[in-house]
């Protein structure tokens, strides 16, 4: 298998509705990103983190990705959005197409793995010894990561 | 009656991958890193306010790429000195000379 795009896990809309994940800052819920190859299958019908075909070990990257950091919701217009800071691991050899997004603390609980978000990076991306670094797009209603129009 | 919207474009690349091989990034990668974040605009905004905004930009960056190289300064100055008192004076030495 392979990566086939990008996806809003179905899953997540429907536990959204169900009021199972806060992304506010600080006393929101903790979401991670983990790295992955291209021979993970991820669709929208994808429910949880999986190790498998993860990205390995490597300087500030280990099994299960990156904590990210929670921009509050905010409004623009008549659209919400939410984003995350910035993420960077450091002195590591990676090489991932893709990444997962998921929640460690659906609806309150912890060590949950609830997918929200799949990423295609369109090509294989690699760093070596350095610096691996996700950058997400503008926090604004045309271009944030998560946004409900 | 609208109806709302809640998906992401399955084809487009969502979030930017940057990496660098051997070093991390530069003061002035990632100075201009932080001016694109916190300087946006519209490429179909206006030809006079996009420019103005380009240039503030451009400004912007320079300003945070020469505090960026001097925090890199400050904190080898900080690191050199926790090696010295550690008792690695060869190590310090490394740190100060990068």
């Amino acid at each position: 298998m392979a990566f086939t795009g990008n996806f809003m896990c179905t899953s997540f809309k429907q536990q959204l509705l169900q009021a199972q994940h806060d992304f506010t800052a600080s006393t929101g819920h903790d979401f991670k990103l983990a790295l992955y190859d291209n021979n993970a299958s991820f669709t929208a019908a994808t429910t949880d983190y999986t190790v498998t075909d993860e990205a390995g070990n490597s300087g500030s990257y280990s099994a299960g990705g990156g904590a990210l950091t929670n921009i509050t919701p905010t409004t623009s217009g008549t659209t919400a959005l939410t984003d995350f800071a910035d993420l960077t691991f450091t002195s590591a050899t990676i090489s991932a197409r893709g990444a997962l997004i998921y929640n460690t603390t659906t609806g309150g609980g912890s060590g949950t793995t609830d997918s929200i978000i799949v990423l295609d990076f369109g090509s294989d991306k690699s760093s070596t010894a350095g610096d691996f670094q996700i950058v997400f797009p503008s926090a604004d209603s045309s271009n944030a990561i998560i946004r409900i129009a | 009656m609208s109806v709302g919207m809640f998906d992401i474009p399955k084809d487009a690349t969502l979030v930017g991958v940057r990496t660098t091989s051997n070093r991390g990034f530069s003061a002035e990668e990632l100075a201009e890193q932080a001016a694109q974040k916190i300087v946006a605009v519209s490429d179909t905004a206006h030809p006079a306010l996009r420019d103005q905004a380009y240039a503030f930009r451009k400004r912007i960056s320079k300003v945070i790429e020469s505090y960026l190289t001097q925090a890199v300064r400050s904190d080898r100055t900080t690191v050199y000195n926790a090696l010295n008192d550690a008792g690695h004076p060869d190590l310090a030495d490394l740190i100060r000379r990068l």
